[in-house]
This record gives C-alpha cells, structure tokens and sequence, in this order.
C-alpha cells in the first residue's frame, strides 16, 4: 500500500448507501470519527412483501437521499465546501437501489470538484466495528453476519485481508427471515426471534448443527428445513421454544466457527459485523469465549451492526488513503465479491 | 408540473442551465444559455448510464467553457421511462442542484418528444417503449402556434394507445421509440381507418437534453421549477410487487 498523503486525520468523507433497502448519509473525519450518520429506513415499505422489493427500495432511495444528504451535513457541522471526498457503496446490493447512491455521490464530487470513492459494502461491514474502537491490534477475525453474507474473515491490516469461511446456502440473517415468516413473526426477522426467544427455552429442541466438523465453512439450510419439519410434526410446540431453540443453534455454529479460525489465524482481535451481530445471544456468546480465550472482542454499536453510511466512509477513508480515488466512470457491482 | 420554488432565480433569459436525459436508451447532457446550445453530448448506449453520465456531465461543462459556479438551474428528464436508467439522470440532477443550491427544473420525456416536432396541424402522438408490449403515451397538438397536451400520459397496451388516436379521427404523426418499435401493431389498427399517418424516424425517437433545454428555458423565465428535494420522478407504472398486491387484496 502506499502511503497518500494528501489524505489524513483531517479528511473529511460524505458516505453514501443505498444498497438495500436504507437509504444513509454520514460524515466521518480521519477514518473513525463519525460526525454525523442518517438513515432512513424503508422497512415499512417492504413489510407487507415479506422482504425487500428492489423496484420498492429503489424509488424510495431517490425520493430520500437529498433529504438525508442534507441532513448529514447540517448535523455533522461542517459545511459542505469542508468536504474532502465523497464515497458511495457500488456493491453488492440491489442494482437499481446501488445505482441512486453512486450517481447521487459522483454528482456531488464532481461539482464540489473533490475525489470520489466506490466502497464495498462488504469491507465497510469489516469497518463498522472498528468505528467506535479503532485502535485494535491484528490479526483480526471478522464474523461479518447478515442477511445476505456469513463470512469468517481474516484481516491482517488495513484493506489486507481474505475470506477463511463462509456459508454454502443460506446467510444466518436469512435464516432468521425465513423461520421468522414461517412463524408468523414478520420481517426483519432477526429483531423478532431475538425478542421472543427470551422467553423461551433454548435447550428444549435439539435441532442439527450442520458441519460442526469441517473446515470453517457453515450451512443454514438444513437447520431452517428441520425446524419446519419439526412445526410441522409437533403443532402445539411453543412458538417460544422453537424461536430460541433455533437460535441457538445459528449461534453455537457461529461461535464454534468464530473460536477455531481465530485459533488458526493466531487472532489477537475478533470483531462481530452485520445484521445479526445486533442478536443478543451471539454477542452474549462471543465475550465469553473471547474473554476465555484471551481475544480482544470489539463490538459494534446496535446502529453500526445493521446497514449504515458512517462504515462507507470509514472504508471510503482508508480506500482513499491506500489507493486514491476510484474513476468517475465507475457504475455499480451488484455482485461484487470482498477480496 | 413544476411548483414555485422559494428560490430567487435570475430572471433574464441567458441564465445557463444544465439539462440531462437518461429516460430511455441514450445519455444527454447539454448546457445552454437560453440564447444557444453552449455545448452537448449525446450517445446511445448499451453501457449503464452511470458510468457514462458524471463524466459526460463534465466534458460538456468543460466544453461550454462555464464553471458549475455559472450553472443557474438544472433540467431532467423525469420519464417515464426505463426506471433504473432514469433515476440515474434523476439521482445526479437532484444532487447537482442541491450542491449548487440552484431550482431544478423536471420536464417528461413525452414534452420532450413533442418539442422535437416543427409545427403541424396532425396530432402527435408521443410514444416511448414500456417493454412487456406496453408504451407511455401521450397526444399533442399545435393550437394557435403553441404546443399543447391534449391528453393525460399514460401507460397501456399499444392495441389501447392506437385506438384512442382513432377517436379523433385526424391526421397523426407517431413519435418515439415505441412508435417505430410497434409500428406494425400501430398500422394494423390505424390503417385505412384514420385520414392520415406518419411515422417520424429514429432520427426523433429518443428525447434529448437539447431539446429539454429548450422547454427548461421556457419554464425557467415562468419560474416554473421547484427544490431539488421536492423532484420526484414519472413512473405512470406501479412496482410489480404492488400490482401484485393490490390484484391479490382485490380478491
Ligand atoms: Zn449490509
């Protein structure tokens, strides 16, 4: 990497995402300090559809992002002339929904004549816990889990990192989703079984944890489709039970995935990322096996966990300082991988 | 269209004003100073419009030889149109006036379509590809020397848009890229039944910001423009999702 020093401490980017179904602005100094961070989120729109409708998501972004692009920068307290850079997630997400963002962000660096930065969406969940806790020592484990990526990924510095581990089906968050709707417990899912498994016993169904064994790889499909079965089969079961016997079981795969690859990465650090790093029991879980292990365990805020600006920037600033701008003919990359 | 905004514009007629399209297949860009074209770009492209927009955007500002500073008002091309391709043009114009705290002026691709024909006495019938065997429509006439719309925009099957031309029963020229892409479906309708057709060519059949440009002028002297916050695009289409919904609560 080399060293840029035009930008530093006192670089300030406006991030920009749109690649779901939240539209966010967010100002952020030097990497880490968060000035300000808006998000509005669509979450009514969708919740009669089941899941995110990307046409849905898409107008609502347009209709959203001056509105939050103001209020980020009236909140921050800089004015917009302060601005130093402009970064916008170019994906992965929803096409239409990824596209708002990245023209709304080029339109904005181009006229403040300041450079423009394509994050990926993936590496800024890498950034979110980091934001309330930057000075961590690597080797770093990030569990980034969310409704659409469960990656086990080692960082070994700043943008220097690889994916050790990652789901072959479903994403934890959408296994969440999908027992959730089946439960009748609405969407997002996760919120709503993190809230009734407390009353319920996560012991009282032994469902299947799958590939406990192998590698660093996770499945959830199998364990949504037993669930379903197990519902099915026994109809008068505590809705209760299953929500917190199901939860158990992502999270005992998670921990035991999260404790053999921070082993085999000689980890000093472990960070949680993503939707479900909000779900209380994973993070009840992982400071205790951190605080056994001797890992430092960095935590992201509940508003840092789910989809946000202030991580775009933040990934934006270290992009920017290691490799300076990206190209103003930049589009967007629904399916962008994180490498 | 286009609500008073509390912003105080310059009134004379040289205010320059940054005009980009998006709405269907191609890109445009132009600036203008009310007088002139002061530069334009125009490409038809297979690209996403985003990775061609920012940088056309700026080679015509360059062009024009104006800084953004000069710019006093941006026009788009609110559709309907392709939805991802237009929100692209939406998107950009909506932050450029709010960065330059500058009104933005939204005019639909079917004013626009229009605009292009010199004055005649047939209706024009303005029709942009919907996909699906659908267009967005609208018909227009030249009353005492000044275009108007004569009917409300909107979306239907072709069959539905020739029909209603037949109810007036006059001399149409069809334009737009749903025109000539439905061409044969038009005739079979139309044919032998109204005095007369024409189709204008695929010279006419994409809007353009030159052309945009010109209606953004015209509304720009009348104050006709509003807040870049308050801009929201012409769609005349719900998602599918909420057609699918509505159908499905409807039973
Ligand atoms: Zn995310």
């Amino acid at each position: 990497m080399s060293a840029n020093t035009l930008f530093n401490d006192s670089t300030v980017v406006l991030g920009i995402e749109t690649s779901c179904d939240e539209t966010a602005a967010a100002v952020v100094m030097g990497g880490n300090d968060v000035l300000s961070s808006v998000v509005a989120t669509q979450i009514d729109l969708h919740a009669r559809y089941g899941g995110v409708v990307p046409e849905i998501a898409s107008r609502a972004h347009v209709e959203a992002m001056n509105v939050v692009i103001r209020q980020a920068i009236s909140q921050s307290g800089v004015p917009i002339e302060r601005i130093d850079a402009v970064a916008a997630t170019v994906g992965p997400g929803l096409i239409g929904a990824l596209l708002v963002g990245v023209a709304a962000a080029k339109s904005v660096a181009l006229v403040l004549d300041k450079p423009f930065i394509g994050v990926n969406h993936l590496e800024a969940h890498l950034y979110a816990a980091l934001l309330d806790d930057p000075h961590v020592e690597f080797p770093m484990l990030v569990v980034l889990v969310s409704g659409g990526n469960t990656l086990f990924v080692e960082m070994r510095g700043h943008g220097d990192f690889s994916v050790i581990g990652q789901t072959i089906d479903d994403a934890a968050g959408e296994a969440f989703d999908k027992v959730a709707r089946f439960l009748d417990l609405g969407h997002p899912g996760g919120p709503a079984i993190d809230r009734i498994a407390l009353a319920g016993n996560a012991k009282a169904i032994e469902f299947p944890r799958a590939m406990m064994h192998d590698g660093l790889d996770v499945s959830f499909s199998g364990l949504k489709t037993s669930v379903i079965n197990y519902v099915r089969k026994n109809p008068t079961v505590s809705t209760a039970d299953v929500a917190a016997s199901f939860q158990y079981a992502v999270v005992d795969v998670l921990a035991a995935k999260a404790r053999k690859a921070a082993q085999q990465i000689g980890a000093k650090t472990v960070a949680l990322g993503g939707g479900v790093a909000a779900n209380s029991l994973l993070r009840s879980t992982m400071t205790t096996l951190c605080a056994e292990s001797g890992w430092r365990l960095v935590l992201p805020s509940m508003g840092m966990c789910t989809d946000n600006a202030a991580m775009i920037a933040s990934a934006g600033w270290y992009r920017l300082v290691a490799d300076g701008p990206s190209s103003m003919d930049m589009g967007a990359m629904p399916n962008l991988k994180l490498t | 269209m286009g609500q008073t905004a509390h912003i105080v514009g310059r009134l004379d007629n040289f205010m320059i004003i940054l005009s980009i399209d998006t709405a269907t297949d191609g890109v445009s860009v132009a600036i203008s100073d009310g007088a002139r074209v002061l530069a334009s770009s125009e490409m038809r492209s297979e690209k996403q419009h985003a990775e061609v927009l920012t940088t056309m955007i700026d080679f015509v500002r360059k062009q024009a030889g104006v800084t953004f500073g000069d710019v006093g008002a941006v026009a788009v091309d609110i559709g309907p149109g392709l939805f991802t391709g237009m929100r692209v043009g939406i998107a950009s114009a909506k932050a450029i006036a709010q960065v330059l705290d500058v009104p933005i002026i939204g005019v639909t691709s079917l004013d626009i379509l229009a605009t292009a024909v010199s004055e005649t006495d047939d209706v024009i019938a303005c029709v942009i590809d919907a996909r699906r065997g659908e267009v967005y429509w609208s018909l227009y006439r030249y009353i005492d020397g000044k275009l108007r719309q004569v009917t409300a925009p909107q979306a239907s099957t072709v069959e539905e848009c020739a029909l209603q031309t037949i109810d007036r029963g006059q001399a149409t020229l069809f334009v737009g890229n749903g025109a000539l892409r439905y061409r044969n479906e038009i005739e079979l309708v139309v044919a032998g039944v109204l005095p007369s057709f024409e189709f204008a060519d695929e010279m006419a059949a994409l809007p353009t910001a030159v052309v945009l440009a010109q209606i953004a002028h015209e509304r720009a002297l009348r104050q006709e423009w509003q807040e870049a916050d308050t801009l929201v695009p012409e769609y005349l289409r719900l998602p599918d999702a909420e057609i699918n919904w509505a159908t499905r609560s409807a039973s």
